[in-house]
């Protein structure tokens, strides 16, 4: 062992565990450190951006792709992508007006139905399909993206229903204390999902199963229990966001939700989750959800078309994910740092 | 052929020094390759020769140091680089493109012939036919890759490797998949290429090997050179000294060990007539607590599969199986943790391990099994474990939260086996536990798998390698076709009788 055997266990854990979170933080610092530096620019130059209605209005703008994005973390550690999570949201929308104006249940229990659907949808249809019968994570989302946005045009006949309820309108508009619920729900999403990632074994089943799911199998995990459990997530993520999106609307429409997949994936990917599993976190995905909303903030109030943050998003993920490959190194020089968890394994044995 | 010293080596690579971040892998090793030679480079894992094999094959570039290739200065600044040049590398992961023809294989990359343009299928193949024969096959070139055995895929690769008329063939560990008998075949190809005038650099981790193949043998240990000498002029004692720079003495250790530990307790896994259908058929098997039993046979003779079923990963259509006394359904790897059996899969980076994972994450994983998902990972009590395990396993690694992926590859072998024993398995089943794994570390793994018995626990090893079987059983069960065809003590298994029956002979 090289570790001295002088140094105090405890202390050696807490090292341990500092350099852990150091190796971890990496993999979004870029992210972070231009987060900040727009965020700096903006504060200077428009008078405008750091006030707290603005950046209770950006917060609170991307409240649901927030929420999605923290679900779809789950999806991405297990080496896998949800392109359904748009569709469900609209799907769920259309239920809660369902479970709401046709069948009358009170507001609470339709909220409670909604939540429950969407993570029962998500778990039975691709949970099952993914992790029980084995098929790809790729066509089974395309199929269910493609499914639910048939059955959401069916069912509402295209047409938008008015939702009058004070509980619903909470979600949206409401607050505690001075601050707007969709903000209090981002952070409530953000804290249970950091809990079950790194103080659970589910969690470690997850970053187990994206790893290698060989292994982990062959080590006594229960890999279809554990992609149900995250296809589940994201699906119940997928609800959530779209209660808040009828709270916001005052309304359940067909037409929401298009564009959630892609920017939940552009987030998760930005945040340095890896595509191929088993590296990342949801502290990384709330940078990249941030950054997206900051951008997008910024861009609008100094003028510029918003048809401009996408052309930046895309091009700063291509960017990031380019840095990261380069910093993994196929051509053997590495980094310094070299124990963060970046490298690919074949790069780093020096032998 | 083997000796001329007069000659001007071939390939020629002095002082090459080579830096990763903190790591000082290479400190001015030297390498001289002479033309129509097999030329042996031995080591330890990290003692620097994959990265010496690849700045030969232009993967990386050196910090310094020269190489002289046919007389010439030169250097290799890419793989196809050094391809161009004349050095073609052979490595342990296969290359090909499974579904394409062997032809298409062979000459992957713009390099089948053409006729206005188009692909000149005929001439292709003729082609193909040829380079195959050079290496004493014969096969159809226009067979999709992915219906051959892994040796013939290999030869592909070696065929494709010297259509482009290398003078150097580097092969990095052609072996560790192969059986006896195909590594004949491989080991009659080298000496062809030999005799044709191609020069082979061979790593191997099986001295046996190098002493039958190599004409010479460089040894590095820690960056350096510490010997090169005709095979002829070494002994395997002395090799084993020069690489791993002090006396090792891993058979009569073993055989001391061995001798401790005769009686033998209850049976701890117990079979009668398990079957699963296509691959084996009515094995009867038992394990005693404190027991080694090995498993010999050809690949394909049911050896790997068998251990699968009993870990719950096939279906069985007929038999039993009990453990420590008790029946068990295993249907799943998380009946067979529960009923207390451990499984060192054959691969580890693809089946043992997660290697974006830390240490302490791998070393619990098998633990954990059963417990409820939501609870919390203890972090002291789980320390404990992690820390007699790396103690008792003497793993070696910077701390218990590094990735498993940052070990040298005994020592992560060594996890995969602190990752099991963790798990305070009654039986614990090895398919191929030495693989790829240096003399030291392995004879580490054989002192830990008896240290294990005298805990009592019931091994059940499976290996292609039958002296590393007769090192360590005290009964070795020999299987064909599906079959356990005889059981044999120590005493009983002989070489030649082991392969007498894994050869189906009666």
């Amino acid at each position: 062992m090289t570790r001295a055997a002088s140094i105090d266990p405890r202390r050696q854990r807490i090292l341990d565990h500092a350099a852990g979170v150091w190796a971890a933080s990496s993999r979004y610092a870029a992210v972070l450190i231009l987060l900040v530096s727009i965020f700096v620019v903006l504060s200077i130059t428009q008078e405008n951006f750091f006030t707290r209605p603005n950046i209770e209005n950006l917060l609170t703008s991307v409240s649901i792709l927030f929420v999605v994005s923290i679900g779809m973390t789950f999806v991405v550690l297990t080496a896998g992508i949800d392109l359904s999570v748009g569709s469900t949201l609209a799907l769920m929308g259309i239920l809660l007006s369902y479970l709401f104006n046709d069948l009358g249940l009170p507001a609470w229990l339709a909220v409670l139905g909604t939540l429950v659907a969407g993570a029962l949808l998500g778990a039975l249809v691709n949970g099952v399909l993914i992790g029980k019968v084995g098929l790809s994570f790729f066509v089974v989302t395309l199929g269910t993206l493609s499914l639910y946005q048939g059955i959401v045009n069916i069912w509402s006949g295209t047409e938008t229903t008015y939702i009058t309820s004070p509980l619903i309108d909470w979600f949206g508009f409401g607050g505690v204390g001075g601050i707007p619920s969709p903000i209090l729900i981002m952070v409530a999403t953000y804290v249970v999902a950091f809990v079950l990632l790194r103080w659970t074994y589910f969690g470690r089943d997850v970053y187990a199963v994206g790893g290698n799911i060989e292994a982990a199998r062959l080590s006594g995990i229960n890999v279809a229990r554990t992609l149900i459990l995250v296809y589940g997530i994201t699906g119940l993520a997928a609800a959530l966001g779209g209660i808040i999106q009828a709270g916001r609307l005052g309304a359940a429409s067909p037409l929401v939700g298009t564009s959630i997949p892609l920017d939940a994936a552009a987030a998760v990917l930005l945040g340095g989750t890896s595509f191929t599993g088993g590296v990342g976190g949801v502290t990384g995905t709330a940078i990249g959800v941030l950054f997206i909303g900051t951008l997008q903030n910024g861009l609008s109030i100094a003028g510029v078309s918003s048809f401009w943050q996408q052309v930046v998003t895309g091009a700063i993920l291509i960017l990031a994910v380019a840095i990261d490959r380069l910093q993994q190194n196929p051509s053997g020089r590495i980094r310094r740092g070299r124990w963060g968890t970046r490298q690919p394994p074949t790069s780093i044995e020096p032998d | 052929m083997a000796d001329r010293p007069d000659d001007p080596p071939i390939l020629l690579a002095e002082g090459m020094h080579k830096r990763y971040g903190g790591v000082h892998a290479l400190r001015g090793a030297t390498l001289s390759v002479r033309s129509a030679e097999v030329h042996a480079l031995m080591g330890e894992n990290g003692s620097g020769k994959s990265t010496l094999l690849r700045i030969l094959s232009g993967q990386v570039a050196a910090d310094a140091g020269s190489i002289h290739f046919a007389g010439r200065p030169t250097s290799f600044r890419t793989p196809t680089d050094a391809l161009r040049q004349g050095i073609a590398t052979v490595t342990q992961e296969t290359t090909l493109a499974p579904d394409l023809s062997i032809a298409e294989n062979i000459f992957l990359g713009h390099r089948m012939a053409k006729r206005a343009g188009l692909v000149d299928w005929r001439t292709t193949r003729v082609r193909a036919r040829a380079a195959i024969e050079r290496l004493g096959l014969e096969l159809d070139p226009s067979m999709p890759v992915r219906r051959l055995r892994p040796d013939l895929r290999q030869m592909v690769e070696i065929a494709r490797a010297l259509s482009i008329d290398a003078r150097v063939l580097i092969l990095d560990e052609p072996t560790s998949s192969l059986m006896d008998d195909e590594v004949e075949s491989l080991f009659a190809a080298v000496r062809k290429l030999r005799d044709d005038g191609v020069s082979t650099i061979f790593v191997s981790h099986r001295i046996d090997e190098v002493f039958e193949l190599a004409d010479r043998i460089s040894v590095l240990r820690d960056g350096r050179s510490v010997g090169e000498s005709t095979t002829a002029a070494l002994d395997r004692p002395r090799l084993i000294h020069l690489m791993v720079g002090r006396e090792l003495e891993e058979e009569t250790q073993a055989e001391q060990d061995r001798a401790a530990t005769t009686t033998h307790g209850r049976p701890a896994l117990h079979i009668r007539g398990l079957t699963v259908p296509g691959a084996f058929a009515d094995v009867d098997l038992d394990v005693g607590a404190g027991e080694i039993v090995g498993i010999a046979g050809l690949v394909g003779a049911g050896r790997s599969e068998l251990l699968e079923a009993i870990f719950g990963l096939r279906s069985t259509s007929a038999g039993t199986i009990e453990v420590d006394g008790e029946s068990r359904v295993l249907n799943s790897p998380q009946h067979a943790i529960r009923s207390r059996i451990g499984f060192v899969p054959a691969d580890r980076k693809t089946q043992g391990l997660v290697l974006t994972m830390s240490v302490h994450e791998n070393l619990v994983m098998a633990t954990t099994s059963g417990v409820p998902r939501l609870a919390y990972p203890r972090p002291i009590r789980e320390a404990l474990v992690v820390d007699d395990a790396i103690g008792s396993l003497q793993i070696k690694a910077h701390s218990s939260a590094v990735p498993v992926s940052t070990l040298s590859g005994g020592n992560q072998q060594k996890v995969v086996l602190g990752k099991w024993l963790a798990s305070k398995p009654s039986v614990l089943m090895l398919d191929e536990p030495t693989r790829g794994v240096d003399v030291g570390a392995k004879a580490e793994i054989y002192r830990l798998l008896l240290a294990a018995t005298r805990d009592g626990i019931a091994v059940l090893v499976s290996s292609a390698e039958t002296p590393e079987l007769r090192l360590l059983c005290d009964r070795i069960a020999v299987m064909f076709r599906g079959r356990i065809v005889a059981m044999l003590t120590r005493e009983e298994a002989t070489e030649a009788r082991i392969a007498h029956f894994a050869g189906g002979h009666r």
